[in-house]
């Protein structure tokens, strides 16, 4: 019964996420997520997934639309409303074993389990030595007029709480790769899906059932010799956007798409400004202590003697997302936004 | 029918041995923290302590009705609870001065302290009742995997007005899971006496909201105490679902050990300390039923200080952990849990 969804799944028609590839083989980066959830609840059955209309809804992204139906009710659990006790499940249940994947409708809602995200999950295996393998996913991020509780990047608080890798991936292939890799992981590992890029983004993504890419490591996304762009996220878009219009003026942008936000890869980062000497950090978190602040910090300190200029910061400012399309394209970075910073910082 | 405390002919309950062991962690518990107390006075125990006195029969009696397999959830203030549980006194002692032998190498202090790889005991987090959704967590496991495992968290009657306890009592009726949920009434949290921290008779009957059952039990009676708490672990066993169980006692000491709780009206700590004594209580009983004798009694005293006084020397003796280890065992990658840490920290604070 089982097996027969899944080839029918595969044939296109039916409830796996593969069938919903394009006919050329490409995935958008939701499907590129379901098929690493969908994958891994194949491979380990200590893996299950928990969160608010996962199960006969299909997630409110539509993320796990059909995995019910193969997988059931135990291993995709639908919840009340109550965030602190989805985080505490997981925990609870982690430390007897089982993974748990835990969705929340977006990101936002996370704030309304802070305290077991950050004073359990984070603290817990530093304090006792017990692993708690909980991955959190939920979308993140602005520009699809969603206003102040349905377009947060929440990456600053949960970096800073010490204890969870937070990851923040740009590519349907990479979301993929890193979403198994944080299920396999033995820590906790926050899964931040920036929804806009859920239905734009497609491409061919591996099918081999290891594909894995691993957490804690950047990728430079486009070569460049004049100004290194860092950044992660949607705005990895913007940023090769705006570099392919700069090579059209003849100035050289690398991309540089950090993936993982905590840990932070410094290696790729330092790489990229020992070659470019310039520095652009682009972010959607606020520009106040978020992940720009210490990407230019670390350069700031460690790259000093390869710098041409200073280290520019390109992100919001620390107010709520406004709602009017006018204002949040004020607010958030845009195409024009990094092209004009790059020329600046070319001008040195 | 929850509002009153529940008397039920218990006989005994447990066989002779059992009911001698009771007695003995009764009077460990007690003199741990009357001892222990003294030496933070004096100034000879760093950090905080969180006094348990008068509540014993309450921790150590809900304890009693779990298994080895069985996990507790409990808090600062039940470490009667895990030494029932069965924590080494020694390794107790050495968290407290910040040791490398204590069970969490010193990332830990005083009663927050945990043994989840050998006694299944949860580290005890000060918001205490986020602990209420993760014993709901691994009560989940324990369903699923068809384990005949019962998780037991405790709480006072301050954590029942938080939105954490709500959430998880809810969550474990509706998915009937095997746990059971111990609220400590010990009248006060920190110095927010009950009146203001519920709007209903007891916490008891709040179970009846949740579609659960409730019980109130007397603190001071042991027996009444384990009564109920196996019945609770009984039927969280056999796929009944989760029980409420409000156990009244009185904090006879402030919150902390800095608290002198001059707030608590005099007759009533009176009353407690002088009709209530749950290991007074117990003992009386025991010597009544002749199951004990005088000598007994003084035997289980004297085994007691001596494992007192051979913790605090362990604890003493036991080096502290190495400066440079500071940053380990934040992944579980590093390795540091998994493998024995250094020992080259030495026996002097600086």
């Amino acid at each position: 019964m089982a097996k027969a969804q899944v080839e029918a799944g595969a044939a296109g028609h039916g409830a796996e996420p593969r069938g919903k590839r394009t006919e050329a083989g490409e995935a958008t980066y939701l499907i590129a997520i379901a098929e690493a959830l969908w994958e891994e609840m194949e491979r380990d059955e200590r893996v299950y997934m928990l969160g608010e209309d996962i199960g006969a809804y299909g997630g409110a992204f539509k993320v796990t639309e059909g995995f019910i139906e193969r997988f059931g009710d135990g291993r995709v659990m639908d919840t009340p409303i109550a965030e602190e006790t989805i985080v505490g499940m997981a925990v609870g249940s982690a430390m007897e074993g089982m993974r748990p994947v835990a969705e929340f409708q977006y990101a936002d809602f996370m704030s309304s389990g802070f305290d077991e995200i950050t004073t359990v999950l984070a603290r817990y295996h530093y304090r006792s030595g017990v692993p708690l393998p909980v991955v959190l996913r939920g979308p993140s991020g602005g520009g699809v007029r969603a206003s102040s509780f349905h377009s947060i990047n929440p990456e600053p608080w949960f970096a800073h709480a010490g204890g969870i890798k937070v990851i923040c991936p740009a590519f349907p292939s990479d979301a993929k790769g890193l979403l198994k890799s944080a299920i396999r992981d033995d820590n906790p590992c926050m899964f931040l899906e920036h929804k806009w890029i859920y239905r734009r983004i497609k491409e061919i993504v591996p099918e081999e059932p290891d594909f894995l890419v691993p957490i804690g490591k950047a990728d430079v996304k486009r070569e460049g010799s004049d100004v290194s762009i860092i950044t992660y996220g949607a705005m990895v878009h913007k940023a090769l956007e705006a570099a392919e219009n700069l090579a059209q003026r003849g100035m050289s942008a690398e991309v540089v798409d950090l993936r993982t936000v905590y840990p932070l890869d410094e290696d790729t980062v330092l790489r990229s400004i020992e070659k470019t000497s310039r520095a652009l950090v682009l972010s959607e978190s606020y520009r106040f202590l978020g992940i720009g602040a210490e990407v230019a910090a670390t350069i700031a300190e460690k790259a000093f003697e390869h710098l041409d200029a200073p280290v520019e910061r390109l992100s919001p400012p620390n107010i709520p997302v406004p709602f009017s399309p006018t204002l949040e394209d004020a607010f958030l970075p845009g195409v024009s936004d990094i092209e004009a910073a790059v020329e600046r910082l070319s001008a040195w | 029918m929850t509002t009153e405390l529940r008397q039920t002919d218990q006989g005994r309950p447990l066989p002779d041995d059992r009911l001698k062991h009771v007695l003995y962690l009764l009077r460990l518990c007690r003199y741990f923290d009357e001892r222990m107390e003294a030496l933070y006075r004096q100034g000879r125990l760093p950090g905080a302590i969180y006094s348990g006195r008068g509540q014993e029969g309450t921790h150590v009696g809900v304890a009693s009705a779990l298994e080895p397999d069985d996990s507790l959830f409990p808090t600062h203030r039940d470490l009667s609870a895990q030494l029932t549980k069965g924590l080494d006194l020694n390794r107790v002692m050495a968290q407290y001065w910040g040791r490398i032998d204590g069970y969490l190498r010193g990332r830990d202090g005083n009663s927050h302290v945990g043994d989840w790889f050998g006694h299944r005991t949860f580290a005890v987090i000060s918001h205490l009742p986020i602990a209420y959704p993760v014993a709901c967590g691994a009560a989940l496991a324990y369903k699923r995997r068809g384990d005949k495992r019962v998780a037991m968290a405790i709480c006072g009657d301050g954590s029942t007005s938080n939105g954490r306890w709500h959430e998880a009592i809810n969550t474990s009726s509706i998915h009937r899971l095997p746990v059971v949920w111990v609220v400590n009434n010990n009248q006060y949290a920190y110095s927010t006496p009950n009146t203001l921290e519920f709007g209903v008779p007891t916490i008891a009957e709040r179970a009846a909201a949740y579609g659960i059952p409730g019980v109130r039990v007397d603190g001071a009676n042991v027996l009444e105490v384990y009564a109920a708490a196996k019945e609770a672990v009984d039927r969280a066993r056999s796929d009944g679902g989760p029980t409420l169980i409000e156990s009244v006692s009185l904090r006879w000491r402030g919150h902390a050990g800095h608290d002198p709780a001059k707030y608590m009206p005099r007759e009533l700590l009176e009353d407690h300390m002088a009709n209530k004594d749950p290991v007074k209580n117990f003992e009386t009983w025991m010597l009544a039923e002749g199951i004990v004798t005088a000598g007994d009694v003084e035997e289980i005293q004297k085994r007691v200080e001596g494992e007192f006084e051979a913790g605090f020397e362990f604890a003493q003796s036991s080096p502290y952990p190495e400066p440079g280890d500071v940053t380990k065992g934040l992944w579980v990658e590093d390795g540091y849990w998994t493998s024995e840490p250094g020992r080259g920290g030495g026996t002097e604070a600086s």
